[in-house]
């Protein structure tokens, strides 16, 4: 379970005493285990910020961020990131990109892999395992992206929108991918989206966010059966949580400009 | 008509090896043809200008390569030749391990780069050659004194890529690195290293370039051997035929030099293309 109590987050604080922006004010949520939530929120609402406070990759100001009870002072072995730009290493082949976090973890190189290979297996790019990265369209790279997080087998999936800079039909195939391997595996994930039927589609529950300072708006759950497909989009619930989170996020936008 | 003779094209650019190349191949061929042709022309204008003019600065091309054939022969170039590619290599090899790694410290870590960064742009921007003084006090007319001077030509322009290098690296690369658990060790070794490699090899380029000046330069100041000397001998007795076959040698050391580092970028870099 992710427990976030009071987090505050403040950027550019400087040595002359001018304070800076306050990213995240007084966040308080948690995220139940093999639960899918999804983070939404008009840019500047630090949800970007938050994951990467989970994933210990940024230290925060006030506050309590634990993973089962355990402070998070930095990265830990049950915890993978999924990243927007893939960070796939260039020079390396798809096979090497996918053992990374398995190899710095010291698994020996024949599992690394025996894993590796299953996982490319797993998420369609059996046989690209000698290509290098720029070989693939960036659907294929986020593929070796999510390939190379599962291969740590972590128990949380931290994704910063993921999808966010593939083309529509790249994005929903990926998203039906994840739904399938999510109902498989069960982790707990929290993804962070700006797209609203990303959202709905995929998540448990939806974490509404408001900008300057981050604040969460509000947790609202998606009433919506498992296993999902495409289907569920026409059905009455998930228009009206669309609904709902447009007309929250629209007012924000529009009290922005 | 017009398709009898398309279908003629096309049997006939199969049947030409020359376009069955691959493009890369092909368009290296043809630079290099370009290449040779413009080094004969050069020679060609320097001999018609080298007996045109008959100035005492500019002998014909032959005559310079009869002076270097000569050279070649006596041994004297041989002789000379060892002594300045030793100072070379351990010069440029310590260049090397120093521009490397104070180029990768400050990359890294601001901290370093805020305290050094203005001595090493100071070294870099001063000609190298001032110091040559010092070291003559400090070293005497030793093969140290030699080195030292192809130290401080080639070591700032590697330490000023190799920084930069680093500091460009994409940041979400160190961010995956860190979210897997990677050590500082570990993100220099296995992300740093390979993603720098590119424009960490433009700067090698670059060192080696001033390392071979530097050589020269530190031949001619303050040591009674090697290539520098030898020009500096026959620069004094106005022998420019001499001096020109003996800047051919340089120029061939540098562009051989180039080759070598071009070889190696290729090997380790060719993920870029």
């Amino acid at each position: 379970m992710i427990k976030v109590r009071g987090l505050s987050k403040e950027f550019g604080t400087l040595h002359n005493g001018s304070s800076g922006v306050l990213a995240l004010s007084n966040i308080d949520f948690e995220v139940r285990d093999n639960e899918f939530l999804t983070v939404i929120g008009p840019s500047g609402c630090g949800k970007t910020t938050l994951l990467r406070i989970i994933a210990g990759l940024i230290p925060y100001d006030q506050g309590e961020v634990a993973i089962d009870g355990r402070p998070v002072t930095g990265p830990g072995p049950e915890r993978a990131v999924v990243f927007q730009n893939f960070a796939l290493m260039p020079w390396a082949d798809i096979l090497t990109n996918v053992t990374f976090g398995l190899e710095i973890r010291g698994t020996p190189k024949a599992e690394c892999r025996a894993t590796a290979k299953e996982l490319i297996k797993l998420v369609g790019l059996e046989g690209f395992e000698q290509r290098l990265p720029k070989e693939l369209s960036g659907g294929m790279q986020q593929r070796v992206g999510l390939a190379r997080a599962l291969a740590v087998n972590p128990q949380i999936l931290l994704m910063d929108e993921p999808f966010g800079s593939l083309d529509e039909q790249t994005r929903r195939l990926l998203q039906e991918e994840l739904l399938n391997l999510w109902e498989r595996e069960r982790k707990t994930v929290v993804f962070i989206t700006h797209s609203m039927d990303e959202a709905v589609m995929l998540g448990d529950r939806v974490m509404l966010m408001t900008p300057r300072p981050g604040k969460v708006k509000e947790m609202i759950d998606i009433p919506l059966n498992r296993p999902r497909s495409r289907e569920v989009e026409k059905s009455g619930a998930f228009l009206e949580v669309k609904e709902y989170l447009w007309q929250n996020l629209r007012a924000m936008q529009v009290s922005e400009s | 008509m017009k398709q009898e003779t398309a279908a003629k094209v096309a049997v006939e650019s199969r049947s030409t090896p020359w376009f069955n190349l691959p493009l890369g191949l092909r368009r290296s061929a043809r630079e290099n043809g370009l290449e040779i042709l413009a080094l004969l022309g050069g020679a060609a204008i320097w001999e018609v200008l080298g007996w045109g003019l008959g100035l005492q600065w500019l002998p014909p091309f032959s005559k310079v390569m009869e002076a270097l054939l000569q050279f070649v022969r006596s041994g004297t170039i041989l002789a000379n030749l060892g002594s300045s590619l030793q100072g070379l290599v351990f010069g440029f090899g310590l260049s090397l391990v120093f521009g490397l790694i104070l180029g990768a410290l400050m990359g890294r870590y601001r901290a370093v780069e805020k305290a050094l960064d203005v001595y090493v742009h100071a070294l870099f921007v001063c000609p190298s050659i001032v110091f040559a003084p010092i070291f003559f006090a400090i070293f005497g007319l030793s093969d140290a004194a030699r080195i030292a001077i192809i130290v401080v030509y080639s070591t700032f322009v590697i330490v000023i890529n190799t920084t930069t290098a680093i500091r460009t690296v994409d940041p979400s690369l160190v961010e995956m690195a860190r979210s897997f658990g990677c050590r500082e060790h570990q993100i220099f070794a296995r992300i740093l290293l390979p993603a720098s490699l590119p424009l960490v090899f433009a700067g090698i380029r670059l060192g080696m370039g001033r390392a071979v000046k530097g050589m020269i330069n530190g031949e001619m100041l303050i040591a009674f051997v090697g290539l520098g000397a030898l020009a500096q001998r026959y620069g004094a007795q106005f022998d420019a035929t001499k001096v020109f076959a003996i800047a051919m040698v340089v120029l061939i050391i540098g562009l051989f030099t180039n080759w070598l580092i071009q070889i190696l970028d290729q090997r380790f870099t060719s993920w870029v293309n």
